[in-house]
């Protein structure tokens, strides 16, 4: 291993802008003449507008969907069968569907000015009875989002396993019912956006903040009638995403609307309430699922019904659909089970729309599972953690296709729970478990695993029917005329690192300084194209795709290596950012000073494309990577306020090859951090009338440094067979037990009172709700 | 509008301003010191924070007008600071940063921690940390390198 | 989320602060710190016509010590009471409060009396000075007076001043020294606004105890019989606590009824713990 290579922990090279305060966000760039907007959003979750008043005097500075000329309304489409699209307006036409949509728009000097027009529009609304609990908008009858569906079901899919033979033979059958709330994804930047009509290009040059440039390009195009040629997307540094910077948003239509339409920039940057409330939300799941399990806690079967809340619209391109698609494929989790059936339906109701957040429906569906399992532990009287080892995969029947029809590629997921028992030190939280805190408080132990897919491939996104199918990923690598390097990705890199891990994969293959290679991406007009960055699945694509260019680049400095050090090019070699030949070798100089500056000098077998190459690059088979982990904590729950504290938190990882093994580690420890907030913390609630009741920080609450443990970390390492340099993909996956992780303490804790804990967050209210129903119950 | 002099990174700034002009919109757009990030813009998330007179304050809830000779610094101010270069090197380190939205606010807190409490453990850096949320890193790297600073300037 | 548009004038002094805020007929408000009033105006939950600065005031930010009790000008900032630059007449108890509230770069800047002004249930120094048995000072167009915090804190957000008044002062009385305190807030987070908060200060060599609640949906609350409890050297449970408030009739939902009597149980055994 190189100290500049794969699997060195290089510093960041993106740190040094950040840390001097000289990063370039969204908000940062000012364009001469812009104006900012505003919007007039709906105050009820359900209604007709009767009537749009616009300040008088303001007529051209207020904008309603009549005005947006041009402008279609966002339509995701799925080929899934029975699928019904819901079409996502710039501006409210006719009916508002949540409380936050966007009805008005109001362009002014200033964000200021622009909220005060938004202040002075009158808006006036026949309020509809609206449908706010996804279980309730399920059944006949309910109020409908949608008039012409004649229910708010967007999809409902059904997969039959042979379910009747395992329930014959289940010495146990154990069924709970688990509740994922929704909430924000709050990157600490909002989204952002600036466009403005380039006349000498013919473009629209749109600064966005998002993970996927070349997907928003697609997008404003299609709903801006406008050919792609004519939208440049140009993502500059993007203050975290995770998931809500992937779809079109209605803002950045109506902006874009405007630049092209008035000729001058338009900026809308989102602010913290317009986030909470108005934002596409994330996660809303339902379970009802049941193991069936023999005398020792092996599970023979599983049945689950899967709700999603989707909120009123679908979103581009990824539809609202994605989630429950996801949640049905994944629930089996990590375990080796013979019969699995499961139903899931895709809701609609007057909430703002659903888009995938970090963990895509695995953190609900583990913690679904996850609990199950150790409700399968608490029937059968065994510790957990052996239940899961019981029911994994094991090492030995990799490759394996589960009963989901997923090929986990590789790994030894009992032995990463073997691991988590051992740091955790089982024994001794048992025995302090069993000691009592002198506080009173209760001490819990708990569990979660899971594998997660990721990087999935073409097959994958194509069975899901989404439009936006990954194929080959292109990375452009480009010698300089000074021997630097200039790599192209369309991906985006927003706190992950990738300025820094794409440009060690080249110096894995270059021995280049990756302080002498530069990582182009995020702006469509610069970079091949790209999905983007989500699914995990930047390292492994792009980051393969790097590799591959990099290695015609290193044929192409051969051959004119061996010209220059007059010997055969099969006796040339390129390492340590060097053209060495057995008598002497070259800087990546002298081969950029040739090709360049002196082509004279080339030879006659030259490759005529130059020290520059756009390679594809695909996994195969490309049904995507599996990283796995298993992740243990230990909680104290205060009884007497329904507190839990994070004691300790191990986590045990496989991602295959680390690239970076410091921002690997960043990346679990994010992860985990935001799932103790989805844990403990974090909630969008809606009353009955469809109201948000979260829409500042003082009722939406983040975790802080004060509430998140020092994590505990161990890395294990088994390289996917099937991808360059065995890299998997593991952005995500922390996200996904955390939550199962922390309540499977909590209901350990709360054991004595026979008391369970089933809905997230974990609230100091819901854990004293449930010790009071157990107490209710046992009386 | 209202005129105002203040001095800002040491320099001496006179301007005319709305009084609902938050500090932090005024260093960024009128300044174009974009360093200093908004949040929140309700006093929670800490990104704004920047030093008036010294002390560690929110920008995005604080009006220019009320900053009429005060002295301001922002992130792009600390350049010569031994401290903040301290904190930057150890951020860097410790992999402290990711998105790096929230960094210059916390930066700033990490500073006024460094030096108004020496003797910090882990436990009181992270509840000093309550007001700056981050999140990408779990706070891990962050925690880690404020520590490594109060380290190293102990001795 | 910015704010509406509003007319701006500092005053000189005091009495001008007060002139400024008569000088017209709108909503006017005094700016302190304004790390309450600034976010309520940058959501337009307030969205005053004239704000008049106070901050940096000298008259404000005088301490000044008088006989039984300590007078702390309302500018005075939460930090400088944590960090002690106000002299500690209340064995630790005011120091400890001021370092709980909100984030250090919140302390640096707010002030205990905009605080008190503004009177948000879940905020410290109103439950907390109430149980000290504080009083505020008040300068206004009909003149200055000092009012026992039980006069003056009304509802939640709603406090007895009039049009133009400003608050001046608090006149905490000192605590003898072997007066025992405690305070326990109950909260999500720290720094977050309170879901409970619970404060005792036992004084029987001033012949006084307060027990008071705070972060309920109205103002501060007086639990006399709780107070009696400590005066009869009685172990306060929760049980005990929550039959207290029930007794006169200040009762929440279920989860309201248990933390608040956690809070209340908690700040008295706190009290007398060590």
């Amino acid at each position: 291993m190189s100290d500049t290579g794969i699997g060195a922990s290089v510093l960041r090279k993106e740190d040094r802008r950040f840390l001097a305060g000289r990063g370039n966000y969204v908000a940062d760039i000012a364009a001469a003449g812009e104006v900012a907007l505003a919007f007039v959003r709906s105050p009820v979750a359900h209604g007709r507008i009767r009537s749009i008043v616009k300040p008088e005097g303001a007529e051209n500075r207020v904008f309603t969907a009549d005005d947006l000329d041009g402008v279609e309304p966002m339509r995701a489409p799925s080929k899934l069968p029975g699928y019904k699209p819901a079409d996502f307006p710039a501006l409210a036409i006719d009916k508002v569907r949540f409380v936050g949509e966007t009805v008005v728009a109001c362009a002014g000097a200033t964000r200021a000015e622009a909220e005060d027009l938004a202040q002075a529009v009158e808006v006036d609304y026949e309020e509809l009875a609206p449908a706010v609990d996804m279980l309730e908008a399920r059944k006949p009858g309910a109020p409908l989002v949608h008039d012409a569906w004649g229910d708010n079901i967007a999809l409902a899919t059904r997969t039959d396993g042979d379910m009747d033979s395992v329930r014959a033979r289940a010495a146990h059958s154990v069924t709970r019912e688990f509740r994922m709330s929704r909430q924000a994804m709050v990157p600490m930047e909002g989204r952002a956006v600036l466009a403005e009509w380039n006349p000498r290009m013919d473009q629209l040059i749109v600064h966005t903040a998002t993970q996927v440039p070349h997907l928003i390009r697609a997008g404003l195009a299609t709903f801006l009638g406008l050919e792609q040629r004519q939208v440049r997307v140009i993502a500059p540094d993007v203050g975290g995403g995770f998931g809500l910077k992937t779809y079109v948003q209605p803002e950045e239509l109506v902006a874009c609307w405007y630049a092209m339409k008035f000729g001058r920039p338009a900026r809308w940057i989102s602010d913290r309430r317009e986030h909470l409330i108005a934002d596409a939300n994330c996660r809303e799941h339902h379970y009802i699922v049941t193991a069936h399990a023999d005398e020792e806690g092996k599970i023979l079967g599983l049945e689950g019904e899967v709700t999603v809340d989707a909120g009123a619209y679908s979103i581009y391109p990824f539809t609202n659909c994605l989630e429950a698609a996801m949640a049905g494929g994944n629930l089996p989790g990590p375990y080796a089970i013979e019969a699995y059936g499961v139903k899931t339906w895709t809701v609609v109701t007057n909430k703002p729309p659903l888009v995938p957040y970090r963990g895509v429906a695995r953190p609900g569906v583990a913690f679904a599972m996850e609990m199950l399992v150790d409700a399968v532990a608490r029937t059968v009287g065994r510790e957990p953690h052996e239940v899961r080892m019981i029911n994994m995969v094991p090492a030995s029947a990799m490759p394996y296709t589960n009963i989901a029809k997923k090929t986990f590629d590789s790994g030894d997921h009992a032995g990463a729970v073997a691991k988590a028992v051992q740091m955790i030190d089982i024994e001794a939280v048992r025995e302090r478990q069993a000691r009592g805190e002198p506080d009173g408080r209760l001490i819990g132990l708990g569990f979660g695993s899971y594998v997660e897919q990721a990087a999935h491939g073409t097959s994958v996104f194509a069975s899901w029917g989404v439009q936006m199918v990954p194929g080959y990923e292109q990375a452009g690598a480009k010698l300089t005329p000074d021997g630097g390097l200039e790599l192209r990705v369309g991906v985006q890199s927003h706190g992950q690192g990738m300025e820094t891990t794409l440009a060690q994969v080249a110096s894995e293959i270059l021995g280049i300084d990756p302080e002498n290679v530069s990582v182009i991406h995020g702006d469509t007009g610069l970079t091949p194209y790209s999905t983007g960055t989500y699914a995990s699945r930047s390292i492994v694509m792009a980051g393969g795709a790097v590799s591959r260019a990099c290695k015609v680049l290193v044929e192409r400095m051969q051959t004119i290596g061996a010209h220059l050090l007059q010997c055969e090019r099969d006796e040339v070699r390129v390492a340590d950012g060097r053209v060495m030949g057995p008598s002497g070798d070259l800087p990546f100089s002298e081969i950029g000073r040739v090709w360049y500056m002196n082509p004279e000098e080339l030879p006659a077998d030259v490759d005529t494309d130059g020290i520059e190459a756009v390679v594809g690059y695909r996994p195969e088979p490309d049904h995507g990577t599996f990283s796995y982990s298993t992740h243990a904590a230990v909680v104290a729950v205060d009884t007497d306020t329904g507190a839990v504290e994070v004691l300790d938190y191990v986590v045990v990882e496989d991602c295959g090859t680390m690239v970076n093994p410091m921002v690997v580690s960043g990346q679990v420890y994010g992860g985990a951090a935001q799932g103790i907030g989805t844990a403990l913390f974090e909630e969008s609630p809606f009353d009955e009338l469809g109201q948000p009741l979260a829409s500042t920080f003082a009722d939406y609450h983040l975790p802080g440094a004060a509430e998140v443990p020092a994590f505990r970390l161990a890395h294990m390492v088994t390289p996917s067979p099937h991808t360059e340099h065995g890299i998997k993909g593991m952005g995500e996956g922390s996200t996904i037990p955390t939550p199962a992780v922390i309540g499977n303490a909590v209901n350990d804790a709360l054991r004595r009172y026979g008391a369970e804990v089933n809905e997230t967050p974990i609230s100091p209210r819901r854990v004293l709700a449930a010790i009071s129903a157990a107490r209710g119950e046992a009386a | 509008m209202t005129e105002i002099s203040l001095t800002i990174n040491g320099a001496p700034v006179t301007a005319s301003v709305e009084p609902r002009t938050s500090l932090a919109d005024f260093v960024r757009d009128s300044q174009r010191l974009t360093g200093t990030h908004l949040g929140c813009e309700h006093g929670v998330c800490g990104a704004c924070t920047l030093e008036i007179d010294g002390e560690p304050m929110r920008s995005c809830i604080t009006y220019a007008v009320s900053c009429d000779g005060a002295s301001v610094t922002t992130i792009e101010g600390f350049d010569d600071d031994e401290v903040m270069e301290d904190l930057r090197q150890a951020f860097t380190e410790n992999h402290g940063l990711q998105c790096g939205y929230c960094t210059p606010g916390m930066l700033v807190t990490a500073r006024d921690i460094v030096r108004r409490l020496p003797e910090a453990d882990e436990k009181r850096v992270r509840l000093e940390l309550s007001g700056n949320l981050c999140r990408c890193t779990g706070y891990v790297g962050i925690v880690r390198a404020i520590l490594a600073v109060l380290e190293k300037r102990r001795g | 989320m910015k704010p509406a548009r509003f007319d701006y004038a500092r005053a000189g002094d005091i009495a001008d602060a007060i002139r400024l805020l008569g000088s017209t007929d709108g909503f006017n408000k005094p700016l302190g710190g304004g790390m309450s009033l600034g976010p309520m105006m940058n959501l337009r939950l307030a969205q005053p016509d004239l704000v008049v600065e106070v901050r940096g005031l000298d008259a404000l930010k005088t301490v000044s010590d008088e006989g039984d009790r300590l007078v702390v000008g309302a500018g005075v900032t939460h930090a400088a009471i944590e960090d002690g630059k106000v002299p500690d007449t209340t064995n630790g108890m005011m120091r400890s409060v001021a370092g709980q509230i909100a984030y250090r770069a919140v302390r640096n800047r707010g002030t205990i009396g905009g605080s008190i002004a503004h009177a948000d249930p879940a905020a410290d120094w109103p439950t907390a000075l109430r149980a000290l048995g504080a009083e505020v000072a008040i300068d206004g167009p009909g003149g200055a007076r000092v009012v026992p915090l039980s006069e003056f804190q009304l509802a939640a957000f709603t406090v007895a001043l009039e049009p133009a008044d400003i608050v001046t002062a608090l006149h905490v009385p000192k605590l003898s020294p072997g007066a025992r305190w405690g305070y326990y807030k109950i909260c999500r987070k720290p720094g977050e606004f309170a879901d409970s908060i619970g404060t005792v200060v036992h004084d029987p060599d001033r012949g006084y105890t307060g027990v008071v609640l705070g972060a309920t949906d109205g103002a501060p609350l007086d639990v006399p019989a709780l107070a009696e409890a400590v005066r009869a050297g009685k172990d306060v449970e929760i049980d005990d606590a929550k039959a207290a408030l029930a007794a006169q009739g200040a009762t929440f939902d279920d989860y309201g009824n248990q933390i608040h009597a956690v809070a209340l149980s908690r700040a008295i055994k706190g009290a007398f713990a060590s």
